[in-house]
């Protein structure tokens, strides 16, 4: 069975998207096509703008309209407290709990030889200059809790010890408002390592 | 528990079939390739979703046929549950638990099942490798934490790998590369020895007495965990040790472009009266060795959990000679658990020793039959 063309060619774009198969491409499709034209065209446009629009901040690293982005740029922001995070996703989400006043520093992706990536890769220079520069007083790890991540986070603790920056991992344990009877293993033994003194 | 009923259809050469076991010991009898060891394979597939011998699904479904389906009825206790295990390619394998469809995942460790088959007699003949799959196949059954220990460490070592091999013989190599990679294979690795030589200790402490048993309290059997980490046995300070090992050895890692040293190079020896069984022991020495580290396994499982192992003998008899055989069975009458043994030996349907407490079956081109 073959598509007319378009609708193929539609369908293979949708396909490199993650997580996406031939199946739901399909879907898509069918569903983008049964809507009025209105609609196709201010996706198509939406997804020109984005593109467009948003870049990487040339400080932090992460999603932004304007370089510097809006985090970098607020004066009300902790300016000797910095975080490191492996995607820009992870800022928006650390932004949504507004617990977070200080600033960001995005890696884009962490260490992993098998991938190809090594130190070089991952903005790491950026993160030193601007250590020094704001003669910072705290350094969060937020890398991933796994293999790499925590790889990640130990090289750039040894990085940044020479400029006497307190640094610090973030801690993992149970999912508040959870059970400990439905953690797993893993959390439940990584909770345990991670306690407290009361 | 106890499997009390089973169904096979379309199932390596059964088309369809429907039994019940005894609760003890079930016997299955019949020339060679007419289907016995097929039989504790579907046994095992529907106690634990995958074959024992295999990982390829598809070579499980009868020739010419497209699909499969076991069920089976489990006794725990008063409760009784049923498990039907299906597949049909492309679909994947499905596994419903009372009518309620489970994961893979969710399924796999409900039931323990140990399997003792002839290729158990590499353990003591082969090199170290095949002993390391021991200690950690078994190990994460009875620990599942250990087995993401496990994967965790070997994707350390493999990152690790990688850098040495991409530097290797470089001259100018910056050491601090490898620092974060060498922080999670001490962290993992350490974890991981000290499961395994735990492990080792509670096997043998339980293989050492079926040992003793066998050769009438004549030979003693010790296991000794050989890492190729040095340190005095005190786990406080395996992780400084491995440490300091694995930097003294950089540069000669660095040479050689990998990882030369930590638990995926370990090994464990066996020994009677504390010689070597794999380069000393003699034919039948290793044969009650191996023997005695299944009979051994079987009691580390009981006391794991509430529930007994269930035990498949895969024509494991024609290995051993009558002394060996008759304490074998002794054991399987004794134990609480049930095992499924099959043998292509026709004496056994005179055999004395398990009258009462077990089933003969016969097997013949694919159709089973009581006798």
């Amino acid at each position: 069975m073959s598509f007319p063309e378009p609708l193929q060619k539609l369908i293979d774009e949708f396909c490199r998207f993650p997580g996406i198969g031939p199946k739901t491409a399909q879907r898509l499709s069918f569903f983008l096509l049964s809507r009025p034209r209105e609609e196709a065209v201010s996706l198509a446009k939406a997804v020109i703008e984005a593109k467009d629009k948003l870049r990487f901040c040339s400080q932090c690293g992460c999603l932004t309209e304007k370089d510097p982005c809006r985090y970098c740029s607020d004066p009300r922001r902790e300016q000797k407290l910095f975080c490191v995070v492996q995607e820009p996703r992870d800022v928006l989400r650390l932004e949504q709990t507004g617990h977070y006043r200080g600033l960001y520093h995005v890696l884009h992706g962490a260490l992993s030889p098998l991938d190809g990536l090594g130190p070089e890769e991952l903005r790491l220079p950026q993160l030193l200059e601007r250590l020094s520069q704001k003669e910072a007083g705290e350094l969060i790890l937020a890398t991933n809790p796994n293999v790499e991540g925590d790889a990640t986070a130990a090289y750039i603790a040894r990085l940044v010890k020479p400029l006497n920056v307190k640094v610090t991992r973030i801690a993992f344990g149970l999912p508040v408002g959870g059970d400990l009877e439905y953690a797993d293993d893993l959390t439940l033994s990584r909770a345990l390592e991670g306690r407290r003194e009361m | 528990m106890f499997l009390a009923a089973l169904k096979l259809i379309n199932f390596r050469n059964y088309d369809r079939q429907e039994l019940t076991f005894h609760p003890r010991l079930n016997i299955f009898t019949g020339l060679n390739a007419q289907g016995k060891t097929n039989l504790l394979e579907a046994v095992y597939c529907l106690a634990v979703s995958r074959s024992f011998r295999t990982n390829q699904e598809s070579e499980l479904l009868r020739f010419g046929s497209d699909f499969f389906y076991l069920e089976g009825n489990f006794q725990k206790k008063k409760e009784c549950y049923q498990v039907g295990i299906g597949y049909r390619p492309p679909r994947r394998l499905q596994i419903k638990l009372n009518g309620k469809t489970l994961k893979r995942a969710e399924y796999l460790h409900r039931h323990p099942v140990v399997v003792f088959s002839p290729d158990d007699l590499l353990l003591v003949k082969e090199g170290p490798s095949i002993r390391r799959r021991f200690l950690d196949t078994e190990g994460s059954r009875l620990k599942p934490l250990y087995y993401r220990r496990l994967r965790d460490y070997y994707r350390a070592l493999q990152q690790r790998n990688r850098i040495l091999k991409e530097y290797r013989g470089s001259r100018s190599f910056d050491y601090s590369l490898l620092e974060p990679w060498d922080q999670a294979l001490v962290k993992f690795g350490s974890t991981v020895m000290e499961e395994r030589i735990k492990f080792l200790g509670a096997l043998e402490s339980r293989a050492r007495s079926h040992f003793a048993t066998l050769t009438a309290e004549s030979e003693s059997l010790s296991l000794r965990y050989l890492p190729t980490i040095k340190f005095n046995g005190d786990f406080e300070l395996l992780e400084s040790a491995f440490r300091e090992q694995l930097t003294a050895g950089h540069s000669a890692e660095l040479r050689r472009g990998t990882t030369l040293i930590g638990p995926h190079l370990d090994d464990f020896a066996v020994m009677i009266n504390g010689c070597d069984v794999r380069k000393y022991g003699s034919q039948g020495q290793q044969r009650t060795v191996v023997l005695a580290l299944k009979m051994g396994e079987v009691d580390l499982f009981n006391s794991a959990g509430d529930e007994q192992a269930i035990l498949l003998l895969d024509d494991i008899f024609s290995e051993f000679d009558e002394e060996r055989s008759n304490h074998l069975l002794q054991f399987l009458s004794c134990r609480e658990g049930q095992s499924f043994l099959t043998t292509a030996s026709p004496s056994w349907k005179h055999s004395q020793n398990c009258s009462g407490q077990s089933k003969i079956y016969t097997v013949y081109r694919g159709k089973i039959k009581i006798d």
